[in-house]
């Protein structure tokens, strides 16, 4: 029978009344069968597709339907959350391994982000702690350059690791072991029995606690025992010293890297424990935790150069104060030296501390050691070597002149400065006896000048004029110029040279001396001489 | 190394302490017992030329049953029933012990040890209750003080685990 013909054809309750006759007639010829091709018909209608079909099409379906809209996901959502709290209610462990893996980082994520700003506090008040101890990690901090948090982490947080047990969960037994080799426990299998038998038995004491992990920590004396619970495995930790928080963390991420990499054999596990050797390098990066002082070597290095360099400094400029004196004193002794009459400095040089000086010296000049020696120089590290010259320095030339002059110098000098030019009262005019007198005068001269001139000096006559005391001051003065002038007038006509002549009218200011009155008014009309040697 | 974790139970002085104390490799005191409830050593046996390492947990056997903490049986591999031939509670009990082991445990292998079978003139255990036993139990007669039968009980017990395994695989 063609099935098709029977569907596209009306339904009886659309017959329109012409029809009624045709579908009259259907019935009688067909009647029963009619019925049972109707009702094969409606049940096709209802199934739709079977079991097997729908398999076929359902991923593709679902495909399909995710991509136009979230309404699969809507109407899945509730059937879904209910499938999972009913396997949780049934058998928590299936899905707290499986998630494990997952949960833990997510969850430690979160706690460290929480911790962080805890950690800032906790920094916060260390810093602000003025205890003497907070006091002394301070000068340490400071002395070794190491931040002051580390320095309190080196002291609050030295700690060794020395075994570690991975032990199965279930059964108890010992799945792998890492300890130095020195310290390898030949019962280690006994150890992780009994460790997890107290364990439970701090668990059944204490009851629900038991749900939040366990017994995660214990401490024996110097050692303390960490314990991590993963669902197929426990990490124990035996921690010599102070077990930083941290140290959780690290064997947490061991046993969840152990979960992952030893899933089916953690599984299928019947007291074998070969497949776990791999998993002893894992533990053994849990051993031997670095102190924290051990990270910061660059620090350290730095620390170490830093009391040469500021050593190295202080001796640089030790020496450079030393050397910027030493050239003060060098200078300052050249210029005294320089400025000495005498005394000609010609090479100066100094190397290591010694100085050498050559020069040409008076014998009558400063000794220049003395001269060097009145500076506060150590005269000891100077050698000089000094040529014996004649200075003409007036100082000199004088100091010769009075005391190594030849005799007859002086003999000259006396005669010269005996003589007298006597004028009457209130005249100017050269008397007899004034003539003779400025006439020997210009005798003594020339030898004289040829005596001085052999001492490399030069000799000047000072024509010192005066008047008794009689008479006005300003008479006085003028009157002795006067005299001076005649005399000055009478030698020069005699050839000597004019320049050679001092004039020092002086009036009746610096009298010559006499115990009589009228001796002295007579001897103080006169002019007198007085020789200099340049 | 092949290891088990091997649950001793029995009541209060049915003998399991002294039974594997010339046996085993004994690193904890039996003060354990009376604090923790529990002490382990090891036992190496070796069965059919496999070597075997027993971990063996001493459960605290006190007045009755209840005092067995149940999680020291997790994870059993097999478990060694102790009853003492010379007192008839230790073995009326068994079944209920067992129904914890197995609550605790799964089924597991486990062997019978009837101990003290020295004591013949305490022997309390008749043939037809002995029999009634060995219908549901593997069991060995042993003696800690002679120690006769106790290799034997710890042997059928090593096979029973690793054929167990064996079945596993």
């Amino acid at each position: 029978m063609d099935d098709q013909r029977w569907r596209s054809g009306p339904t009886p309750a659309e017959y329109s009344p012409a029809g009624e006759e045709l579908a009259e007639l259907r019935e009688l010829l067909l009647g029963a069968d009619r019925q049972r091709i109707l009702e094969i018909e409606r049940r096709l209608d209802a199934a739709g597709v079977t079991g097997e079909e729908l398999a076929e099409l359902l991923p593709e379906a679902i495909v399909l339907r995710a991509r136009r809209d979230r309404q699969l996901a809507r109407a899945l959502a509730p059937t879904i959350e209910t499938a999972i709290s009913e396997s949780v209610r049934r058998n928590p462990r299936e899905i707290a391994t499986a998630i494990f893996p997952v949960l833990g980082p997510a969850i430690r994520k979160a706690i460290a982000e929480a911790l962080a700003g805890l950690a800032a506090s906790i920094n916060h008040a260390i810093e602000h702690s003025i205890s003497p101890r907070g006091l002394a990690w301070r000068v340490e901090g400071w002395r070794t350059g190491v931040p002051y948090a580390q320095v309190v982490l080196k002291h609050a947080l030295i700690y060794r690791v020395e075994q570690l047990f991975l032990i199965h969960a279930d059964t108890s037994l010992l799945l792998a072991q890492a300890a130095p080799p020195d310290r390898a426990l030949a019962d280690a299998d006994l150890v992780s029995g009994m460790l997890t038998a107290i364990r439970d038995f701090v668990g059944d004491a204490f009851g629900p606690e038991r749900e939040a992990g366990g017994l995660r920590t214990f401490s024996v004396g110097e050692l303390t025992v960490l314990v991590e619970q993963g669902p197929a495995a426990i990490l124990a930790a035996v921690v010599r010293g102070q077990a930083p928080e941290s140290l959780h963390q690290r064997l947490q991420e061991t046993l969840e890297a152990v979960h992952f990499q030893f899933a089916a054999p953690l599984a299928q596990f019947d007291g074998d424990a070969a497949p776990f050797e791999p998993a002893v390098p894992l533990l053994e990066g849990c051993l031997e935790t670095r102190l924290s002082t051990d990270r910061p070597a660059e620090t350290r290095r730095r620390a170490l150069w830093l009391p040469w360099a500021i050593a190295a400094t202080l001796v640089a400029a030790v020496a450079g104060w030393l050397i910027v004196r030493s050239n003060r004193e060098w200078n300052g002794a050249l210029a005294r030296l320089r400025a000495e009459p005498g005394i000609v400095l010609v090479s100066a040089e100094r190397d290591w501390g010694r100085w050498r000086l050559s020069g040409l010296r008076d014998p009558l000049a400063a000794d220049p050691a003395g001269v060097l020696a009145s500076l506060d120089l150590d005269t000891a590290r100077v050698t000089a070597r000094w040529a014996p010259y004649l200075s003409a320095h007036p100082a000199f030339v004088r100091a010769r002149a009075a005391a190594g002059a030849p005799a007859g110098l002086l003999a000259l000098q006396r005669s010269i400065q005996r003589e007298r030019v006597l004028f009457p009262i209130g005249s100017a005019a050269l008397a007899e006896g004034g003539h003779e007198a400025i006439a020997r005068v210009a005798a003594s001269l020339a030898p004289l000048d040829s005596l001085v001139a052999t001492l490399g000096g030069r000799a000047t006559i000072a024509l010192v004029g005066r008047s008794d005391p009689s008479g006005s001051d300003a008479t006085n003065s003028a009157l002795s110029r006067l005299r001076v002038e005649s005399v000055r007038a009478a030698l020069t006509e005699r050839g000597v040279a004019a320049d050679q002549l001092q004039l020092q009218p002086v009036g009746a200011a610096s009298p010559l001396p006499a115990d009589d009155a009228a001796l002295r008014s007579t001897i103080n009309r006169s002019v007198s001489f007085e020789v200099r040697i340049e | 190394m092949m290891q088990k974790k091997v649950c001793m139970v029995g009541l209060f002085a049915t003998g399991k302490t002294s039974m594997v104390q010339r046996f085993v490799h004994s690193r904890f005191s039996d003060r354990y017992l009376s604090t923790v409830g529990v002490k382990i050593d090891r036992k190496e046996v070796e069965v059919d030329g496999a070597a075997v390492t027993f971990m063996l947990w001493d459960l605290a056997g006190r007045d009755g049953f209840e005092d067995i903490t149940p999680s020291y049986l997790r994870g059993s591999h097999g478990i060694l029933y102790v009853a003492d031939g010379t007192r008839p509670e230790t073995w009326a009990q068994l079944g209920e012990l067992s129904a914890l082991a197995r609550d605790a445990a799964g089924e597991v292998p486990s062997v019978l040890a009837i101990n003290k079978c020295d004591l013949r003139d305490q022997w309390m255990l008749g043939p037809a209750d002995e029999a009634a036993l060995a219908a549901r139990w593997d069991v060995v007669r042993t003696s800690a003080k002679t120690g006769e039968g106790v290799e034997e009980a710890f042997r059928r017990l090593g096979r029973g685990t690793l054929a167990r395994r064996e079945a596993g695989r």
